[in-house]
């Protein structure tokens, strides 16, 4: 990084379903509760960031930069950054740009959205917008779907078996009984998760994550300094459709990103104490962990086979048990790791968000100084 | 998805899809998108003939009966009629055998080691970049020699081995050779490969071979050690459009003396090819590096090879 950038204050909405409240709702309490854990007013924001994907689909609504500038007393200058489910990650390194460049000094990163107003078909259908249009989708894919694909190769090469692969699931929903703002507290034995109603073979409806409506909010700043720095920010992509992809069960786009955010970083992987990964199906879990370097390819499954893995794994409760409104994943991954970085004393923390079957990925390591 | 612009664009496609293959992958959609009815949809990734790759709708009876390797052909079908009756067919992939074909008991190969290849049209400075690479990075990298049949040339360095025809042939069914082509030529026929034994004696060295490839030596290769071994280097000329970069290159081959013109005009006609192949064949390539700067690309991909070097 070019500067010294603090996160100085982070909140969020518990993700589930909010009938009662609208996509403004949303973003407007995060935003409070991220003003509230920084020692600084909303006067001293002096940019706003909004992540989002699909709320023209879902909500009707376009032009969520001045939708939440609009929140705050003097209307700071706002933009919109859309990157699928990576948006959150982008928007913080959009953030982080426009800090280095002294274009601003404390930025407010709000990711929304707003899911369950509408059909579970027509969510689905907004989703598909991160996939290839016209190579992937015209044969009737969904995402579930192009998952299924990613499960299937990657079990046929690698022999994984459909009761290892129930772990991943059965772990985050364990981890998330301990976090107050996750959609589902509820244990779920490993058993069980095979046995949910099947959605795209092999993964069945407990290995996806779900449609939920959700805000979360960082404040960066230059100027306010806090105990907690961002020591990298990273973005990669790769071709959006599968069908251009030499291979399947692993995604470059995360490996490039987490060699660049190392760099960045100047750090060894083994430095990092706790992850959060985007599991928006378990096997991109199993991936992930591969593509970050934790795990050897094929054997990504075995850290979710121990207790206690080290770093830990989406100690939140991940995408799966957290809930997914996909724009704020991003900025939420970043929420929560700060906030493990002051419970475990520890100094580095690492989150990688991606969007669509890893297009777009998004790595921030995260540096806490009072160790 | 549902508006027909983007309906009428797939249909383009159409010609490219309409391929054999094998499955990739697949996996049956409980929950198809809206227009596609209630029954599940059976979808398959399928690798075509040509090595592109197509998604489609799989015909078979049962998910039961499909399996990743198993052969398909293509077939229109109606896969949804739009509320104002469209009618929208697509490619789907029907199992060549109503069982699936007994698999090749394949092994996956064991990742044996990395190569790394270089890949671009003639005169963009391939050899030379393999030349500087094998001197700078001595102690990590090693040419591998190009068994060729044609004649040796004024110019030559010591990157060729000569053989004959017959010997080539020989060495080929033997599968001793594992990548080979035949560069077309007017004057000859002239083919080139790349011997296993010569690629395992350099890895037994604990170096990295360093092979220069084009469209089917690298495909060879590929196929033969598995993607995954392949490091492989696109070298494009500078220039902004394809013309530039042509004359670029013709100014090149020109300039270093080595061919004759009717040579150079065929070695053109090929990079047309060549560069082609970049659009076509994305996914063979991890890098792809301009070569207007020999310094910069040199450092780039001492960056890279020594990263895997690392691993």
């Amino acid at each position: 990084m070019n500067k010294d950038i603090f996160l100085i204050g982070s909140g969020q909405t518990r993700f589930g379903e909010w009938w009662e409240k609208s996509l403004r709702d949303l973003a407007g309490e995060a935003v409070e509760a991220a003003l509230k854990d920084a020692p600084c007013t909303s006067l001293d924001i002096d940019m706003v960031i909004v992540a989002n994907m699909i709320a023209e689909r879902t909500n009707g609504q376009a032009h969520l930069g001045a939708l939440v500038s609009s929140l705050f007393p003097h209307n700071p200058p706002a933009l919109r950054v859309e990157s699928a489910c990576a948006s959150g990650a982008v928007a913080l390194h959009t953030a982080c740009g426009l800090l280095e460049s002294g274009r601003a000094q404390t930025i407010v990163v709000v990711g929304v959205e707003k899911m369950t107003d509408v059909s579970t078909e027509e969510v689905a259908d907004a989703l598909m917008g991160a996939a290839d249009s016209e190579k992937d989708a015209p044969c009737g894919l969904t995402f579930p779907g192009i998952f299924g694909l990613i499960a299937k190769r990657y079990m046929h090469e690698y022999h994984l078996t459909r009761e290892r692969l129930n772990h991943v699931s059965s772990a985050h929903h364990r981890n998330a009984l301990h976090n107050p703002f996750a959609q589902f507290r509820k244990e779920i034995p490993a058993e069980h998760i095979s046995q949910s109603p099947a959605v795209a073979d092999p993964l069945c409806m407990l290995d996806c994550s779900p449609v939920s409506d959700g805000a979360a909010a960082c404040i960066l700043s230059t100027v306010k300094e806090s105990d907690i720095k961002i020591a990298a920010s990273q973005l990669a992509s790769d071709a959006v459709s599968l069908t251009e992809r030499a291979t399947i069960t692993s995604f470059p786009a995360t490996k490039r990103a987490m060699e660049k955010a190392l760099a960045e970083a100047d750090i060894d992987r083994k430095s990092v104490s706790h992850l959060e990964i985007h599991d928006c199906f378990s096997i991109a879990a199993v991936i992930n962990v591969e593509d970050l370097g934790f795990a050897e390819p094929g054997k990504g499954v075995e850290l979710y086979e121990q207790a206690d893995p080290v770093p830990s794994i989406n100690a939140s409760g991940g995408l799966k048990a957290c809930g997914h409104p996909v724009a704020a994943t991003g900025i939420k991954q970043v929420t929560d790791m700060a906030k493990q970085l002051r419970t475990s004393g520890s100094r580095f923390g690492l989150t990688q968000n991606f969007g669509g079957a890893c297009a777009s990925c998004g790595i921030h390591i995260l540096e806490h100084t009072h160790v | 998805m549902s508006n027909p612009s983007v309906v009428h664009r797939a249909k383009s496609a159409r010609k490219q899809k309409m391929q054999e293959g094998t499955i990739v992958s697949f996996t049956t959609v409980r929950h198809p998108p809206a227009g596609f009815g209630t029954n599940p949809l059976r979808i398959g990734l399928i690798a075509l003939e040509d090595g592109s790759q197509a998604m489609g709708q799989l015909i078979a009876p049962a998910h039961e009966d499909i399996q990743i390797g198993s052969k398909v052909r293509p077939r229109m079908k109606l896969l949804r009629v739009q509320k104002n009756g469209l009618r929208i067919y697509d490619t789907a992939y029907e199992l060549c055998a109503a069982k699936p074909v007994v698999q090749e008991q394949k092994v996956e190969r064991e990742f044996p080691g990395y190569i790394v290849a270089l890949y671009g049209p003639s005169g963009v400075g391939k050899s030379t970049v393999c030349t500087l690479m094998t001197k700078v990075l001595v102690e990590y990298v090693e040419n591998v020699p190009i068994l060729t049949t044609r004649a040796k040339k004024k110019g030559d360095a010591d990157e060729y081995h000569y053989t004959t025809a017959a010997e080539f042939t020989r060495l080929r069914k033997d599968k001793k050779i594992i990548a080979a082509t035949q560069i077309p030529s007017r004057s000859e026929k002239r083919w080139y490969g790349y011997r296993e034994e010569d690629i395992q004696a350099i890895w037994n060295k604990g170096k990295i071979p360093i092979v220069i490839t084009e469209q089917h030596l690298l495909q060879n290769l590929s196929s033969y050690y598995g993607r995954r071994s392949i490091l492989s280097f696109g070298l494009l000329p500078p220039g902004k459009s394809r013309r530039a970069m042509l004359s670029q290159l013709l100014h090149r081959l020109r300039s270093r003396g080595r061919d004759t013109e009717k040579h150079i005009q065929d070695r053109m006609k090929n990079a047309e090819h060549d560069l082609d192949f970049f659009e076509k064949r994305k996914e063979l390539f991890d890098h792809i590096l301009v070569n207007e700067d020999l310094d910069a690309v040199m450092e780039t991909l001492k960056g890279h090879v020594l990263g895997v070097e690392r691993t």
